[in-house]
């Protein structure tokens, strides 16, 4: 005759019901942040691999940099360039003003980490030219 | 060898003027009065007492006044007993007689444990219990010559017994599974939900771990801000020289100005500026300025100096 009370039965499934639903809510709450921490990773990879290759692809910039120093206008300049493990050194004693021009208009519109530079005017004609590229 | 307990026996029938004095802890079986139920004995054509079970609240339909009823039944010989008792009925007179109804044992009907007597028992002051084609009934002691009175203490209890629904009152059995289906309905709706969702939660976790295989990121999100943060700062930097630069290069000069030296050191840029004499320099000042350009200027020998911060 000792027979459960059935509210109290009907309390235990609402409880569990009521349980269940804040397991779902707290789910649902880490689905959202995965979501926002996906986005916001996606974003992160996507600028961070495009700034790499842009500055810290070496064999990319070399190679491009190798094609700027083998124009003919450029090469006949005789500028010496001293290259290390992680950066580039350009410098002339002396150039013509038209090998200087083709030159910077190259470098500056590629996306070189230009550290340091020095351009100083000998003559109306003639620069002496130094750089250092980091990558 | 009877293992089962023995147990105390009472008749319960409303219209007693006795309160039972129980001991508090004593367990006892409950014979129910026939006023307290209905009976029918029906023939019916089926094998099965769970067959009729089926038929119950149809058989006692035009019978019974308006209640919440309970319904039982068994067979003898060919023959069914069909009972329709109302449980909160039973349970507020075994309150009423002062019986402790967690301390019941066990229910029967008094038709189920005393249908065989020979003649009629006295119950109470003005009540007989009479048999009559079979059935039991109370009737008024005056109409039947009574010498016996009901004596309880040796009888053998049938399996007859019947549970009492001490809140059917409240919510039916029906209403229960009704409601108990709707929640487990929702649970699993909710569980389902919970599954799905778990399972999107994981695959963003494992689409995140092929996006750090993919472009080969740091093993944390720490390493690679702090790395995006510095080839950032290298590209405004850069930005800022090219912009610069392009600003310094096409100042329009006067004709015998040049600029002798342009130096990039320690993130600033420095311009040396010949033939530029003092107060000559404020157009270029202004022009610098218009640019945006944040900058210290000074004369050293004949030629003017400007440095500019990235």
């Amino acid at each position: 005759m000792n027979r459960i009370n059935p509210l109290y039965v009907g309390l235990l499934l609402v409880l569990f019901v009521v349980f269940l639903a804040f397991r779902l809510g707290s789910v649902k709450n880490d689905l959202v942040e995965a979501k926002e921490e996906y986005a916001k990773t996606s974003k992160l990879a996507v600028n961070l691999s495009s700034l790499k290759s842009t500055y810290a692809d070496r064999k990319k910039l070399q190679n491009s940099l190798r094609r700027i120093l083998a124009l003919s206008t450029v090469r006949q300049a005789n500028i010496t360039k001293n290259e290390k493990k992680s950066s580039v050194k350009l410098s002339s004693q002396s150039m013509d003003k038209k090998a200087l021009n083709v030159l910077m208009g190259k470098v500056l519109n590629g996306t070189y980490n230009i550290t340091s530079m020095k351009i100083k005017r000998l003559s109306k004609e003639r620069v002496s030219f130094k750089m250092e590229i980091k990558w | 060898m009877n293992f089962k307990a023995k147990h105390q026996t009472i008749f319960l029938d409303p219209n007693s003027q006795v309160t039972l004095s129980l001991q508090a802890k004593e367990k006892l079986n409950v014979v129910l009065s026939p006023s307290l139920y209905w009976v029918q004995k029906v023939s019916l054509p089926v094998k099965y007492v769970r067959d009729v079970k089926k038929l119950l609240p149809s058989l006692f339909e035009d019978i019974l006044p308006e209640g919440s009823y309970s319904y039982s039944a068994y067979k003898s010989n060919d023959e069914f007993y069909i009972f329709a008792y109302e449980d909160k009925v039973i349970l507020d007179t075994l309150t009423k007689q002062g019986v402790n109804v967690a301390l019941v044992a066990n229910v029967y009907f008094a038709q189920s444990e005393l249908g065989d007597i020979s003649q009629s028992k006295i119950v109470t002051q003005d009540e007989s219990l009479y048999l009559k084609d079979g059935l039991l009934t109370m009737v008024p002691r005056s109409w039947v010559d009574s010498s016996e009175t009901l004596n309880l203490k040796d009888i053998e209890l049938s399996k007859h017994s019947i549970t009492l629904q001490q809140f059917g009152h409240i919510v039916d059995n029906k209403s229960l599974y009704k409601i108990a289906a709707v929640v487990l309905v929702i649970s699993l709706l909710i569980l389902s939900e919970y599954i799905i969702t778990s399972q999107k939660v994981s695959d963003i976790q494992d689409a995140k771990e092929k996006l750090f295989a993919k472009y080969k990121l740091k093993s944390t999100m720490f390493q690679n801000e702090a790395m995006f943060k510095k080839y950032n700062f290298i590209h405004k930097k850069q930005v800022n020289l090219r912009e610069t630069v392009a600003i310094i290069l096409g100042l329009k000069l006067n004709t015998d100005e040049k600029i002798s030296i342009l130096e990039l050191k320690n993130a600033r840029l420095n311009v040396v500026f010949s033939g530029v004499s003092k107060g000559q320099e404020q157009y270029i000042k202004k022009a610098l300025k218009l640019k945006g350009l944040s900058f210290k200027d000074s004369f050293k020998a004949d030629s003017w100096h400007v440095e500019i911060a990235l």
